[in-house]
């Protein structure tokens, strides 16, 4: 573990130049009064990259590419009923969110698991009737957050972060990380080593959703209002900042750091490009050139590690 | 050899449920929709099923090897603007027409040529490659793509329109013809069995001297094509053109190959089946339409639908039968 990735020391390398790039600039967004709302304007992408990784390190083409509509489907829900109609105290407000996500990535990890669908249909079929759910309560962008939780995009933005931190390692420390990078590696090999290939399959769709939970949290801060449509694009950016941080898609390889350092680097691609006012379909361009680089030379790296 | 009955069963047993399904399902949208069964409205799911189709049978062979084109909606975008363009430039249309499928078809061709050389994944690579694309696409057009649409083109794709003798319009015997070519060529041909080797097995299959490089770069690219088809064809619905039409088709792509009995594991599958399950998606959703369902519930009805049909006849074995 004293060793660093070479995959990790690659995308931090990324990372560094971008970041480089940006405080020359754009230096106002980094000023250390700033520094608290540019982490609320990242956390979001950065914490679904994080949602998507459990399912993907569980392998056998784990993925859950419902993962944008459910945060959308959760940003509407938490807006429209536990603001709404709810009027929750914060820590109701949160703990509604959270539930409600591990319950939506249960529901996931129960139809790849007992319904046997491969992972990618599974999870298509949420992400239909997440999106189709969030518009049917929502049908137009509206209500507003109260204070406490816009705070978390600003003055608190780091809590939403810290809290997932805080529970990824908690995990790590049990036998069920290695079991769950067992499985990713192997399901077969792990099977026959008894390890419980179904249940620590399901938990990490359940664990992707809890994830996806707080992501959504930090999204309804940062946006203060419920939008139906803001779910569905983010999806694939979750998936190719996970890709682009070092997760490995085939499964057994990476964590969450992986994504959030991957989630830290679309966030920054974007911010570049707006910053110098290059058209979107440049910064779309830069996008897919700097994904495919990125995981090209993770390719290569691994490819000089096994010969 | 009961071994093999059983397989053969099971092949044709779920190719017959696929057809029941499309059967029962027009059954019972001509009696809870009014006018679902009229000729009319035949026409137009034969249509949209064509549209669909067509994109989905690239995506089937992708499938069948073992991969996964995320590039389609991209590459039917791209496609879409280049055709505007060219015929504003005034080309004519087979120009256009081949200019067009072969752009795409060689974009495709790279992404199957990435995966396979670098083990990349190819949902990573063709989402990166189909994303630059479009992005290229629309930044020449600076996001305002402008050209037109021939008439030859609109009468291909038109409700109203028939193919000779045919009450039809021809995109119909067009999907028809691509779907029975690709159905003989992964059937018959030496290529085409070397798709189910790659797909069930890339190391056996690359000591049986099949290359792997190339069959991966042929069948993107054979799916590349197919996406800058439809693009063209969708050019004649709208009229107009955008770098954006395409983006239904991600999943709906997928959802026809596995509606229509193809594992996304690779292997296994094939594109006459892929043809059905474009109509029963099609079906399904004229069927909701007709039932005057909003739409986002009918993508609610849509999710839940898929995941029960897959269900029923698409399951994946649990690891302890793969031992």
């Amino acid at each position: 573990m004293s060793r660093v990735d070479p995959q990790l020391r690659l995308s931090l390398a990324l990372l560094a130049t971008l970041a480089a790039v940006n405080l020359v600039a754009n230096p106002a967004r980094f000023a250390p009064e700033q520094l608290l709302t540019s982490l609320g304007l990242a956390a979001p992408v950065i914490l679904v990259a994080m949602a998507a990784t459990p399912s993907i390190l569980s392998g056998s083409g784990g993925i859950d590419v419902s993962i944008g509509p459910m945060v959308g489907l959760l940003n509407v829900v938490i807006v429209r009923y536990g603001v709404g109609v709810l009027d929750a105290p914060p820590w109701l407000a949160v703990l509604l969110c959270v539930a409600s996500g591990t319950a939506l990535g249960l529901a996931n990890g129960l139809l790849v698991v007992l319904a046997r669908l491969q992972p990618i249909v599974a999870t298509l079929s949420s992400y239909l009737v997440f999106a189709g759910l969030s518009v049917l309560i929502m049908p137009e962008p509206g209500g507003s957050v109260p204070r406490w939780m816009a705070a978390l995009a600003k003055e608190f933005s780091w809590l939403p972060l810290a809290g997932v931190a805080l529970a990824w390692s908690a995990f790590r420390w049990t036998p069920s990380h290695r079991d769950l990078l067992a499985i990713g590696g192997s399901d077969r090999a792990a099977y026959t080593a008894g390890v419980p290939v179904d249940v620590i399959r399901c938990a990490a769709y359940a664990m992707g959703g809890f994830i996806a939970g707080i992501a959504a949290l930090a999204m309804t801060a940062l946006i203060g209002s419920g939008d139906p449509n803001i779910g569905a694009p983010l999806t694939l950016k979750a998936i190719a900042a996970a890709a682009l941080g070092g997760v490995s898609l085939a499964g057994g390889r990476g964590g969450l750091m992986n994504a959030g350092i991957g989630g830290l680097i679309v966030f920054l691609i974007d911010l570049t490009l707006t910053g110098v006012k290059a058209s979107v379909f440049a910064l779309q361009v830069a996008l897919g050139v700097l994904l495919l680089g990125a995981v090209m030379s993770n390719a290569f790296l691994a490819q000089r590690r096994s010969a | 050899m009961a071994e093999v009955m059983r397989g053969t069963i099971r092949r044709w047993g779920s190719s017959l449920a696929i057809v029941g399904l499309v059967v029962a399902l027009f059954a019972v949208g001509g009696v809870v929709v009014d006018g679902f069964a009229s000729e009319r409205s035949l026409r137009s799911i034969l249509v949209l099923a064509a549209v669909v189709g067509v994109a989905s049978a690239g995506q089937t062979l992708v499938v069948i090897i073992g991969g996964i084109d995320l590039s389609i909606p991209f590459l039917i975008g791209f496609a879409n603007v280049t055709a505007a363009q060219l015929f504003g430039a005034e080309w004519p249309w087979p120009m256009v027409v081949l200019t067009t499928t072969v752009m795409t078809g060689t974009i495709g061709a790279l992404n199957g040529w990435l995966s396979c050389r670098f083990r990349l994944h190819p949902l990573i690579v063709t989402l990166a490659v189909g994303t630059i694309a479009q992005g290229a696409v629309l930044w020449w057009t600076s996001g305002f793509p402008s050209g037109s649409v021939p008439r030859e083109l609109t009468a291909v794709v038109s409700l109203g329109s028939a193919t000779g003798p045919l009450p039809v319009p021809p995109i119909v015997p067009l999907w028809l013809a691509i779907t029975t070519c690709l159905a003989v060529f992964e059937r018959w041909t030496v290529l085409g069995r070397h798709l189910f080797a790659l797909g069930s097995n890339p190391v056996a299959a690359e000591l049986a001297l099949v290359r792997p490089q190339r069959v991966w770069s042929i069948t993107f690219g054979l799916s590349g094509i197919l996406a800058g088809t439809t693009g063209v064809l969708l050019l004649g619905f709208t009229g107009q053109s955008s770098g954006t039409i395409g983006s239904p088709y991600l999943f709906q792509t997928i959802a026809a190959v596995v509606v229509g009995g193809t594992p996304l594991s690779g292997g296994q599958g094939t594109v006459a089946r892929t043809a059905l399950g474009s109509i029963l998606l099609v079906e399904l959703s004229t069927m909701l339409v007709g039932l005057r369902l909003p739409s986002p519930g009918l993508q609610v009805v849509f999710g839940l639908v898929l995941a029960a049909l897959v269900a029923v006849y698409g399951r994946q074995k649990h690891t302890r039968e793969l031992l």
